[in-house]
């Protein structure tokens, strides 16, 4: 295989994002905001 | 120079030094040309503010954002580059939304905390996300490490130094408001700093796998318009109550959009610098906006006119020390360590999502991969259409705008526009020259 071509994709997606602290943390944090946004409202 | 024909970048080993101090610099360009542009941005909406709800404000700033967004990407790389950018990475589609309602958010929160507290206040305290983007960049993208003392020293004093510098001067513009609902005001302004600190996640994530920054920010536009939209809709009692105060901010419709097309320009400049030089470094440099917005205040708009000698000490006070902060930044370079360090952390997103090797090395080298260059080049019909149409909607604005009912000076207006214009070009042929916008 030649540094160019595709590398292995994960078997899912889904189960990669939603196993990863990347994702996590922003989505905590963006509910977060909400219930704030929803208590100054 | 190309780094194409490196011998260790073809091995997969690090860029040479010299292709990282042009990046280097690059990004430390980009940096600053940011915090011009974002400066810049809060002007337009200065003018026309009154009467119209933080909600609708926030909309129809990102709805001038959604023009740009889509627009500029087109003009200068085509969407054919676009779609090239999401087949070789496609989950970062879920990022790119992510950070565009994280930033829908956060921009909502801004309004809030503007109208309790005042600007001047509210300001310095979002401007905390700097020191928790260096933080998740620590923490989460290995930058920094392997930096050896004096870089940590730079980075991270800087910041707390450019926090100083911002507080002098939140200090000094507290004379000019009466602050009201204090506590709900704090509290909106550390949200979004929270908000904004987190959305570098994203960011550099995108950027470690090496994705173009004029990619990146087209998808995160649809989750900003359709969190904007979810938010305003839901505050706003319906669609039928939104379209009546739309309605209402007619002759401010254009002031506003302008705003969110040049918040998109300072963006993009930003987008570029955490690119190269990393969410520790890029977002503080970036966070300059702050005195950029004094500038407007003062020169433009006469803000401290009358202020006592001590209020005027503190300004400049702050400012020299926001300038000093940025300038230790600038001078803590990426070393060829900490390259590293951020190509191991790049290896990481390959292996989990099945990024190619070269294009996860080409994005971090600033050129374009051969997977993507094999490609349609140029524009496409698609690409005229964006450019036309939001060319034409902002015309068609324009046309209905009024003239600001507002002293100013305009000679300062200007000379700040020729100074916002050389950073523009500047870093326009920079990124032309050394990566042809990648």
């Amino acid at each position: 295989m030649t540094s160019e071509e595709p590398a292995k994709r994960p078997a899912s997606y889904w189960g990669a994002v939603l196993s990863d602290v990347h994702f996590w943390i922003p989505a905590i944090v963006l509910l977060g905001g909400l219930l704030v946004l929803h208590w100054i409202q | 120079m190309t780094v194409g024909g490196n011998a260790s970048s073809a091995t997969g080993g690090p860029a040479d030094g010299t292709r990282l101090q042009q990046l280097q610099a690059l990004g430390m360009l980009c940096g600053f040309s940011a915090g011009a542009w974002l400066g810049a941005a809060e002007a337009p909406t200065k003018l026309v503010t009154a009467g119209v709800s933080p909600m609708v404000v926030s909309l129809l700033m990102v709805a001038g954002v959604f023009l740009a967004r889509w627009s500029l990407p087109a003009l200068v790389r085509g969407t054919a580059q676009i779609r090239a950018d999401f087949h070789a990475a496609p989950h970062l589609v879920i990022w790119g939304v992510l950070a565009g309602c994280l930033w829908a958010v956060a921009n909502t929160l801004t309004i809030f905390a503007i109208r309790d507290i005042g600007l001047s206040i509210a300001f310095p305290l979002w401007n905390l996300n700097s020191l928790l983007g260096i933080l998740w960049g620590v923490t989460l993208f290995r930058e920094l490490r392997g930096a050896g003392k004096l870089r940590w020293l730079g980075v991270t004093g800087g910041a707390a130094v450019m926090f100083a510098g911002a507080t002098l001067l939140a200090v000094a513009s507290s004379a000019q408001t009466t602050p009201s609902h204090a506590l709900r005001g704090i509290v909106a302004a550390l949200g979004a700093g929270v908000l904004w600190g987190t959305m570098y996640i994203p960011y550099r994530k995108a950027y470690l796998t090496g994705m173009n920054p004029l990619s990146f920010v087209a998808f995160f536009t649809i989750g900003e318009l359709g969190m904007m939209s979810a938010l305003a809709i839901s505050y706003s009692g319906g669609a039928a109550g939104l379209a009546r105060e739309i309605g209402h901010a007619k002759p401010a419709l254009f002031w506003l959009m302008l705003g969110g097309f040049v918040w998109v320009i300072g963006d993009v400049f930003q987008q570029y610098a955490a690119k190269y030089v990393g969410i520790s470094r890029g977002i503080p440099l970036s966070n300059t906006n702050q005195l950029w917005g004094l500038m407007w205040g003062i020169l433009v708009f006469g803000e401290f006119h009358g202020q006592s000698g001590a209020t005027l000490a503190r300004v400049v006070a702050g400012s020299l020390l926001m300038a000093a902060g940025a300038g230790a930044i600038a001078l803590a370079s990426v070393s060829q360590g900490e390259h590293e360090r951020w190509r191991k952390a790049a290896q990481r997103e390959g292996v989990r999502y099945g990024v190619a090797e070269g294009y996860l090395r080409a994005g971090l080298e600033g050129r374009e991969a051969e997977s993507n260059s094999s490609g349609k080049k140029g524009r496409n019909w698609l690409d005229w259409v964006l450019v036309l149409g939001a060319t034409a909607i902002f015309l068609w604005l324009a046309s209905a705008a009024h003239a600001p009912q507002i002293a100013m000076n305009w000679t300062a207006a200007g000379v700040l526009c020729v100074a916002m214009l050389a950073f523009l070009l500047a870093s326009a042929i920079a990124l032309q020259k050394v990566t042809k916008f990648q």
